[in-house]
């Protein structure tokens, strides 16, 4: 460590958007369910009124209707799949022939922590040792009621980086979410650019190097980076480490092509300091802030884009319960944070791009969660009904072929590990089966205005690079 | 016994048990979170925090504001090749949503204006740059009729 006092004083801090989600909404949401149920009534009632005056009866109704969904549904799949590896393949094919440019603004680290005495330690050093010359960390400690504290205060000062000293800075404030933390913080620093991430994340030495060249580009707003698991080896955690690679990574690959990133990740996201300031810092009106955010600077005509080697490993839940947790407060943040930007949404002569991306966040977290278990329960039902088991078989052969083959090719692209593509084989009647129904419940619940709260992931702390 | 029968049943009966394993985990879930629930008191607007880093350099937090109309302009590139090529793009940009960017000269000379002499809402476009309507008149420039 190098020689420096610290200087410790108080400061004030404006806390933004103070108004949680959830409140005051009992009434407009019942309002909705009336409506809605109204609405339901009058269409079947059409349906049965309607019905004997056609040539169809009641049974070849339902055997057209499932005969239609299904086709829709399958249409829809290998469109989805087809077009986001298209996408995904062009963006990685242009990626690798774009050359580095010797670009080094001043960057300001911004670590929001709660409660992380376990992981803040990997974290710092993972920053220390960063392919970076220009950086500080400022880390701001969101009133933990454990030893984060103590422990973030041992790394206040100049360390010594990699090639010159890393300031590293603290601030102390009272608890109030991760998004006044990360504000505290943007406010603080006076970079060019700051990166946002997690307290439990640890960043790959050259996360920093990679992301910033793209800010060359005077119209790229923010990077989004790569988060990969980190605790593998058990069950859970491997299918997440391959819903990251085939779910999320390939899709911002794809998106990444048009720079219409719709979410930068909590543990890695890269942005110029003042398309933050323009776009209203993070607000803690959704709970997803990350992809709120995202949405606001999208619809400030701003790019986003991804960088697949800005990597932040990242401690993925390890128990069902925490998962759902997860998933569950993902959706409704997603559904919130849509909401706030629906003008955009009805209205595509705003911005088509930003319209074409809302709807496909829409329907990824609304329609296809529902076309998936209502495909499975026809399955079923078929099976257990009317005895045609195989077809369920061939269902699933068919979409583990699919999961399969995209598996492998993002792993090879990534360099992954290769084991993980077994995972393919029960990635969708398992993995995404339990998830699909958790988006559902949550849309359900989003949708009837339920109360709900944050409540951090319990970590465990044995994450280290 | 064929292969396919057996397959079949297993992801029947893989398929209905992972129904069942997420609804019910679904249930726990809530009740578990009900349990937990505690509502954050409602904050004030501005918060005392501590500060604690080396001494030097900047220490205070700006108050800034969120510039809710700005737009995509920023950091000009670094060599020349990509700085033409996003000079072009920005300009396309511009031209596309009908935007008027003020030149940096434009804005300097502007600047000169309300400065010294009475400030026009009209300037007029010269070899100089931009001036006033009458200082062009008086320099004694050939004009189209």
């Amino acid at each position: 460590m190098l020689n420096y006092t610290v200087n410790r004083r108080s400061i004030p801090i404006v806390n933004d958007g103070i108004k949680k989600p959830g409140d005051d909404k009992g009434k407009k949401y019942l309002k909705r369910i009336i409506i809605s149920g109204l609405f339901s009534i009058l269409f079947l009632y059409i349906i049965i009124y309607t019905l004997p005056k056609t040539i169809l009866s009641t049974s070849s109704l339902l055997e057209h209707s499932v005969t239609a969904a299904l086709i829709i549904f399958l249409v829809v799949l290998l469109f989805r799949y087809f077009s986001t590896l298209f996408f995904a393949y062009l963006y990685l094919n242009k990626y690798t022939f774009k050359h580095a440019v010797n670009y080094h603004p001043f960057i300001s680290i911004i670590i929001p922590v709660f409660n992380e005495e376990k992981m803040i330690k990997n974290s710092i050093s993972s920053l220390l040792g960063l392919n970076y010359e220009n950086y500080e960390i400022i880390i701001v400690n969101d009133g933990s009621t454990d030893k984060t504290k103590d422990e973030t205060e041992k790394f206040v000062g100049l360390h010594k980086g990699k090639f010159n000293e890393i300031k590293i800075s603290l601030i102390n404030k009272p608890h109030g979410g991760k998004s006044t933390a990360l504000n505290a913080g943007i406010r603080y620093s006076q970079a060019e650019i700051v990166v946002c991430m997690d307290g439990d994340s640890m960043l790959s030495p050259n996360s920093l190097k990679y992301a910033v060249r793209h800010f060359v580009d005077p119209r790229i707003g923010a990077v989004a980076g790569n988060v990969k698991v980190f605790n593998r080896g058990k069950f859970l955690t491997d299918l997440q480490a391959l819903e990251y690679l085939e779910g999320l990574n390939l899709v911002r690959n794809a998106q990444s092509f048009f720079k219409l990133v719709n979410i930068i990740p909590g543990p890695i996201g890269i942005f110029r300091r003042e398309v933050i300031l323009n776009a209203g810092f993070y607000s803690n009106d959704t709970f997803a802030e990350d992809a709120d955010l995202t949405l606001k600077i999208l619809s400030k005509k701003w790019k986003v884009c991804y960088e697949p080697n800005s990597i932040s490993y990242t401690e993925a839940p390890e128990k069902l319960q925490q998962l759902l947790r997860q998933r569950y407060r993902w959706t409704r943040g997603i559904l919130q944070s849509i909401k706030k930007q629906k003008k955009i949404l009805l209205n595509p002569l705003i911005s088509f791009g930003n319209t074409i991306i809302l709807w496909t966040m829409f329907y990824e977290a609304l329609i296809w969660p529902i076309m998936n278990i209502t495909a499975n329960l026809f399955f079923i039902t078929v099976a257990l009904a009317f005895g045609y088991t195989s077809l369920i078989f061939f269902w699933w052969a068919a979409l583990a072929f699919l999961d399969l083959v995209i598996a492998i090719y993002c792993i090879a692209a990534e360099k992954e590990e290769f084991r993980i593509v077994a995972y393919a084989l029960i990635y969708r009647i398992f993995f995404i089966l339990i998830i699909d129904v958790c988006k559902t419940f949550s849309t359900i619940e989003e949708f009837l205005g339920f109360k709900m709260t944050w409540k951090k992931l319990d970590r465990i702390g044995t994450a280290k690079i | 016994m064929e292969l396919i029968p057996i397959l079949s049943t297993i992801v029947l009966v893989a398929t209905i048990s992972t129904f069942l394993l997420a609804i019910g985990a679904y249930i726990l879930f809530k009740i578990r979170e009900k349990k937990g629930i505690h509502i954050y008191p409602k904050q004030p607007s501005c918060v005392e925090a501590e500060l604690v880093a080396p001494i030097g350099e900047k220490e205070e937090i700006k108050p800034v504001k969120a510039e809710e109309n700005a737009e995509p302009k920023s950091t000009e590139p670094i060599n020349e090749k990509e700085k033409q090529k996003s000079a072009d793009l920005r300009f396309q940009e511009y031209k596309k949503e009908g935007i008027v960017k003020k030149e940096p000269a434009e804005e300097k000379k502007g600047d000169d204006i309300s400065d010294g002499k009475e400030s026009s809402k009209f300037l007029k476009y010269t070899s100089e740059g931009y001036v006033p309507p009458k200082e062009d008149k008086d320099s004694g420039a050939m004009r189209w009729r």
